[in-house]
This record gives C-alpha cells, sequence and structure tokens, in this order.
C-alpha cells in the first residue's frame, strides 16, 4: 500500500511540474495588430497598433501588471515619428523608469531623434 | 484497486522510461546561468524558406514569449527601423557587424538570431498543411559564447471541413475549404506554436517569478 501512495504522489508531482506558468504580463492582440500594420501599413492598421497599444497600458494597470517590455518606447516612437515631440519623449521616460536597464538604447533613440530634427 | 495500482505502476515507469531523452536547464545551457543576461536584441530573422515574407512576420510573433520569460526584449520594431536608417538591415551587413557593438549602441546583453529553415505549405486538395522549422540562438555580446540554442519543427493541419454534405458535394466542399484555408492561414498562430515549443527550453530571466530556481527543471534533448 506504501508504494501505492508513493507512486500516486510521484505522478502527482509530475503532473504539476506541467502546469505552464503564470503570465507575468497583459500582451492582448498585440501581435495580431503588428503583423496587419507590417502587411498593410496604412493609417487604419497604424491607428490600430497604436489603440491596441494603449489598451495593453490600460489593462496592465487594472491588473496591477508592469507594462511589458518595449511597448511604451515602441509608443512613443510611433508619436516622435508623427510629430508629437513631448508627448514621445514622455513615454520613452517612462520606458526608461520601468526598465532601467533600457537606459543606453532610450539615450541612443533620443540622441537619434535629436540628430534627425537637425 | 490491483488494476488501479498495475496501471498507476505502469504509467510512471512509462514517464519515468520517456524522462530518459530529458536533461536539465542547467546542463542544456550552463553558460547563460553563469552570464545572466537582462538586456535582448532580437535580430531580423535570417530567411532560408521559400516564403519571401516570413521574414517580415515571423519577429511580430518574438517579444511576447521572450519577455514572458523574464527578459528585458529591446522593442524590435523600434530597432529594426534605427538598423534599416543606418543601412544594416540585411542579414550579410549584420553579422560583420563585432557582437560589442550591440551592447556599446543599444546595451544589449545578448542577441537573438532567429533561422527560418522551413515553411512548406503542402497541398493535395482534400488536405492541406503547413510544416515550419525555426532554430533560436542566444549569443553573448560581452563573451561572444552561445548562451543557449534550439530548434522545433511543427506541422499545422489545414484540411477543411465537408460542412455538413455528403457525397460529392460534401468532397467538393472539402477541396474547396481545404484550398481556402491552406492558402489564407495566417503566420501568427503557427509561429506561435512553434514559438512556445522553442521559448520553454530557456532559462527563464530576472523578470520572472522563477528566476533562478529553475535550474533542475527537465527540457526534451535535441
Amino acid at each position: 500500500m506504501k508504494i501505492y501512495r508513493i507512486i500516486l504522489f510521484s505522478v502527482c508531482l509530475i503532473c504539476l511540474g506541467c502546469i505552464p506558468p503564470k503570465t507575468t504580463f497583459y500582451w492582448g492582440d498585440y501581435s495580431s495588430t503588428l503583423y496587419e500594420l507590417k502587411k498593410n501599413p496604412d493609417d487604419r492598421t497604424l491607428d490600430d497598433h497604436k489603440k491596441e497599444l494603449l489598451l495593453i497600458f490600460d489593462e496592465s494597470d487594472r491588473l496591477n501588471l508592469k507594462v511589458p517590455p518595449g511597448l511604451y518606447a515602441e509608443y512613443g516612437y510611433i508619436l516622435l515619428k508623427d510629430g508629437h515631440e513631448i508627448e514621445g519623449l514622455e513615454y520613452l521616460d517612462k520606458e526608461l523608469s520601468l526598465y532601467p536597464e533600457s537606459k543606453v538604447f532610450i539615450y541612443r533613440l533620443k540622441s537619434e531623434i535629436a540628430r534627425r530634427k537637425k | 484497486m490491483k488494476i488501479v495500482l498495475k496501471f498507476l505502476s505502469f504509467s510512471f515507469f512509462m514517464v519515468l522510461f520517456g524522462c530518459n531523452t530529458y536533461i536539465t536547464k542547467e546542463e542544456f545551457s550552463p553558460e547563460l546561468y553563469s552570464e545572466r543576461p537582462i538586456t535582448i536584441l532580437v535580430l531580423p530573422p535570417i530567411n532560408n524558406t521559400t516564403a519571401s515574407d516570413a521574414k517580415e512576420y515571423y519577429s511580430t510573433t518574438v517579444s511576447e514569449p521572450l519577455a514572458n520569460s523574464g527578459y528585458y526584449v529591446l522593442p524590435i520594431e523600434v530597432v529594426n527601423d534605427i538598423l534599416q536608417q543606418e543601412g544594416l538591415f540585411d542579414t550579410e551587413t549584420l553579422e560583420s557587424i563585432p557582437l560589442q557593438k550591440f551592447f556599446e549602441y543599444f546595451g544589449a546583453d545578448a542577441v537573438l538570431s532567429v533561422t527560418l529553415e522551413k515553411w512548406d505549405i503542402q497541398f493535395l486538395l482534400t488536405s492541406g498543411s503547413v510544416t515550419v522549422k525555426v532554430s533560436c540562438q542566444l549569443q553573448s555580446t560581452h563573451t561572444g559564447k552561445i548562451l543557449w540554442y534550439y530548434d522545433d519543427e511543427i506541422s499545422v493541419s489545414t484540411t477543411g471541413e465537408t460542412g455538413g454534405a455528403k457525397g460529392w458535394a460534401g468532397l467538393l466542399v472539402q477541396v474547396l475549404t481545404t484550398a481556402v484555408k491552406t492558402a489564407t492561414q495566417s503566420y501568427i498562430p503557427i509561429a506561435r506554436k512553434v514559438n512556445s515549443q522553442i521559448f520553454i527550453t530557456l532559462p527563464f530571466g530576472k523578470y520572472h517569478s522563477e528566476y533562478d530556481t529553475d535550474k533542475s527543471y527537465q527540457i526534451k534533448k535535441k
């Protein structure tokens, strides 16, 4: 009977090990809207992708999750390319404060933007 | 009770037997545990397939599983845009750049190279499928060492339904739906399936709740 218990316990342990880890981030439909944007780059698909990014920010906030890495920077970069400089830079700073390891990249991006303006 | 006991013992030994082809994550990628990269830059995929647009689309699915594994993934679209502006988007040009430059310019501890080996569409009137093979390699920008490598192949069926119709009519519907399904099969779900099989073998990074505690996890040996 003891063997039966040991086997049952081991089987349960193995099965438990197979459960995937819980989600760390909320991604919404990120890859789908990005895919559409790359496939048919126009105002509509860009707008859809921007909306999806904003939705991810709101939903992450609501669920008390961190915004996934890179997404604040991606949104800020889109705004900067659209000519919304102040708001765009704000989003780059949000990325930096949320993920300090983005420092080199964000500084590079800011200097790149300053260079393009000249 | 005896039957249950026998069945359980049998299942247990089957599982143990199956474990022979498994190794721990630490044995699989020891360098990654010693270097502990945080920031990852994903290079534009290398496309060895006949699907010319696969390169453009595949990268849209990589950030998610990589970040969920606990790494800081530099925004792929922004990085690609900068590389393009600098005239560095081509795979051949990128290969000539010393890896340390990616740390200097972007702060990346490691670069992920994705190679699309196979993206085959099979279509035989009533049955269709898409077979995809992808390989991923993570290389350190500090030491140049390969920290992790994995490849996998999956096949997704695109065989259509008969729509309830029987006989010749059903067959005709099936031929048509298979043709449409195979032709319009989106890259995203297939790429996601391949990614989930590949990235499960990657040790967890800093932002994962199980960071540094997954060394003994068993993964499928290649």
